[in-house]
């Protein structure tokens, strides 16, 4: 990492909180704060959502995944365009014209307070824990490859996000996201092009995507129908519309992102827009990890790309086990680009049947080599995954791409980082003051007080989450439970939206023990049975709203 | 506690159109959206075929 690498890192930090300031520098009341007036125009609430959504976390480990997996990832999000209509035609308007601030006032108005304070809480919790994952898994990936300390990463992103958001509100920070995506989008399209050229003069990108087809890397599309596999045609196109549905149509993180627009007309523009885009989008960051993956089919790699893990393993008791594991990397490298290169010299994948054969064979030894690695790395730390595929992107970027393009890109995953934690903590600061403080605690207080209070719950949810990701490393395991926690409330949110939205007849009584048996339901799924968590939500979903209706029926209500 | 009046006024179109803001009726973009599904989909399955 060069000078010029850490002036455009430096640059574009400094240039999102002076464009964040400004943009949210007028804010006389909670409206303006949390809801930017509602004066956003379609493209920016749009790329607003697409940020949120997207953490630092979707722009390493997607490349990853297409580099250790394949593309079949992108089924996940099969069912987000179905989503994205069906919401624009229900929850926006809905949400719009009730007037509120949160998707969980909207539920009071509907059924009462009860259901307002469960879903409320249910989402202060479910993200509250997420949004210190959000800043602790990007700056643990950042900390290894830019040798910072993990507390100064933290430290920093968080530190930006809380000047101009504490500052500026939802203003500040949906503009942000709207430069945060054109920075993210940039500094992949950059990384593609140059994983490309960077191929030897003689392979073509064409002859690259034979290689990684040979080798199972662009299966993209699965029909089997298995619930226990997580990555399928049906799993995505089921269980990825209620997913989708229950994210960006129950969660606030989500839901801020379109009370902001202009209009029912300008929101709904903005989820179909991110409809239209999303899949292709996904698509493409997978293929640039398939171009990772093609470009060390030439150049041999990392045996293990987490390079602190590499260096303890090196200077440990394993280190010999680690060597002869090296050696046999070599040499199973250097068989199969020998391989590969007959392979291609042979023509047409289909005319060389005997070729292809052998390819694979030589791939599934150099394969056998890094599950290997992987396995040593759990038995030198068990508390490791022995999973490096958030740093098989960002090893390909420090040791290839060209000076300034790594600070760009380095500037582009602390930029993601950002624009999903912001999003998260406008939502967070928003339920605890309009659901939470100035319904329980303390109504009928004027604007300029709750615009006081709005500020330091903003930060007081900054500062949480940067001490969040201080102490997230001596929580082991906890951390994947943390990960998983919001699919376990999603189904059960979805359900109560529903009903909300599309059964008048069901009522409040009903609906709220209905989504504390569907709760029970999804915690004994994900508990005692393999089922995917993409399926807890059509599970969880389909229960309370079976359940409330069989609840109303037995009262006689 | 009872439910307070909502203090916040209305957006500028809260009461605006029923229409659908592309293809002219909701239908139609849910088949817009469909058709354009089906097209990524087998898109994707000519790209699988082509290089697996």
């Amino acid at each position: 990492v060069k000078t010029i690498d850490w002036a455009v890192l430096a640059l574009t930090l400094v240039a999102i909180v002076a464009y964040g300031m400004y943009r949210g520098r007028r804010n006389r009341d909670i409206r303006g704060y949390f809801l930017a007036d509602r004066s956003m125009k379609w493209y920016t609430v749009a790329l607003s959502i697409m940020a949120t959504q997207a953490s630092a976390i979707t722009f390493t480990s997607t490349p990853g995944l297409g580099y250790a997996d394949g593309m079949r990832f992108v089924q996940y999000y099969f069912g987000l365009p179905i989503a994205m209509v069906i919401l624009a035609v229900t929850a926006v308007p809905a949400f719009h014209r009730s007037g509120v601030y949160t998707a969980y006032e909207y539920l009071e108005n509907r059924f009462d307070l009860r259901m307002r304070i469960l879903t409320s809480v249910i989402f202060l919790i479910g993200r509250g824990l997420g949004v210190g994952f959000s800043i602790y898994a990007p700056s643990l990936v950042l900390s290894v490859m830019l040798g910072w300390d993990m507390s100064l990463t933290s430290a920093v992103i968080g530190g930006v996000i809380i000047i101009y958001a504490t500052s500026g509100g939802v203003k500040a920070i949906q503009w942000t996201h709207f430069q945060q995506m054109i920075v993210i989008l940039s500094g992949m399209a950059i990384a593609f092009f140059v994983a490309v050229s960077l191929l030897p003069p003689d392979v073509s990108f064409a002859d690259s995507l034979r290689v990684a087809g040979a080798m199972g890397r662009l299966k993209v599309l699965d029909f089997s129908f298995d619930p226990n596999d997580r990555y399928t045609f049906w799993s995505g196109i089921i269980g990825g519309t209620f997913i989708a549905m229950a994210y960006f149509g129950t969660d606030q993180s989500q839901v801020q992102r379109y009370l902001t627009g202009q209009s029912v007309r300008q929101s709904r523009m903005a989820l179909l827009f991110n409809g239209i885009i999303k899949v292709p989008m996904q698509f493409m960051i997978l293929l640039l990890g398939v171009a990772v993956f093609s470009f060390y089919q030439f150049v041999e790699p990392p045996l293990y790309f987490n390079p602190s893990e590499t260096e303890r393993i090196r200077a440990g008791e394993f280190s010999a086990e680690y060597s002869r594991l090296e050696s046999w990397h070599h040499v199973t490298f250097e068989a199969k680009k020998t391989m590969i290169r007959e392979y291609l010299g042979a023509g047409a994948g289909e005319a060389s049947p005997g070729w292809r054969k052998r390819l694979v064979e030589a791939a599934s030894r150099s394969e056998k080599v890094r599950a290997d690695m992987s396995a040593l790395a759990k038995q030198a730390d068990p508390s490791s995954d022995g999973n490096d595929v958030n740093f098989i992107f960002l090893s390909f970027v420090i040791h290839y791409l060209p000076a300034g393009f790594i600070g760009l890109l380095f500037a582009c995953i602390f930029a993601a980082t950002m624009s999903s934690t912001s999003g998260e903590l406008s939502a967070l600061a928003t339920c605890s003051v309009v659901d939470v403080y100035r319904r329980l605690v303390r109504p009928g207080a004027d604007e300029r007080h709750y615009l006081i209070v709005s500020r330091i719950g903003m930060a007081f949810w900054g500062i949480y989450a940067i001490a969040f990701a201080q102490f997230a490393g001596n929580l082991g395991a906890l951390i994947e439970a943390v990960n998983i926690v919001g699919s376990l409330f999603y189904g059960t949110m979805l359900g109560i939206f529903l009903i909300a939205f599309y059964i008048k007849r069901l009522g409040g009584w009903a609906t709220f023990w209905a989504a504390l048996i569907g709760e029970a339901v999804v915690l004994s799924c994900a508990g005692f049975t393999d089922i995917s968590w993409l399926w807890y939500n059509v599970i969880g979903c389909a229960t309370v709203v079976g359940a409330a209706a069989a609840l109303q029926w037995v009262s006689g209500e | 506690l009872t439910t307070p009046p909502n203090t916040r006024p209305p957006g500028p179109d809260d009461h605006a159109d029923e229409r659908s803001p592309l293809f002219g009726s909701w239908g139609g973009l849910y088949a817009a959206v469909l058709v354009f599904l089906a097209a990524l989909i087998t898109l994707m399955y000519i790209f699988q075929v082509s290089f697996a």
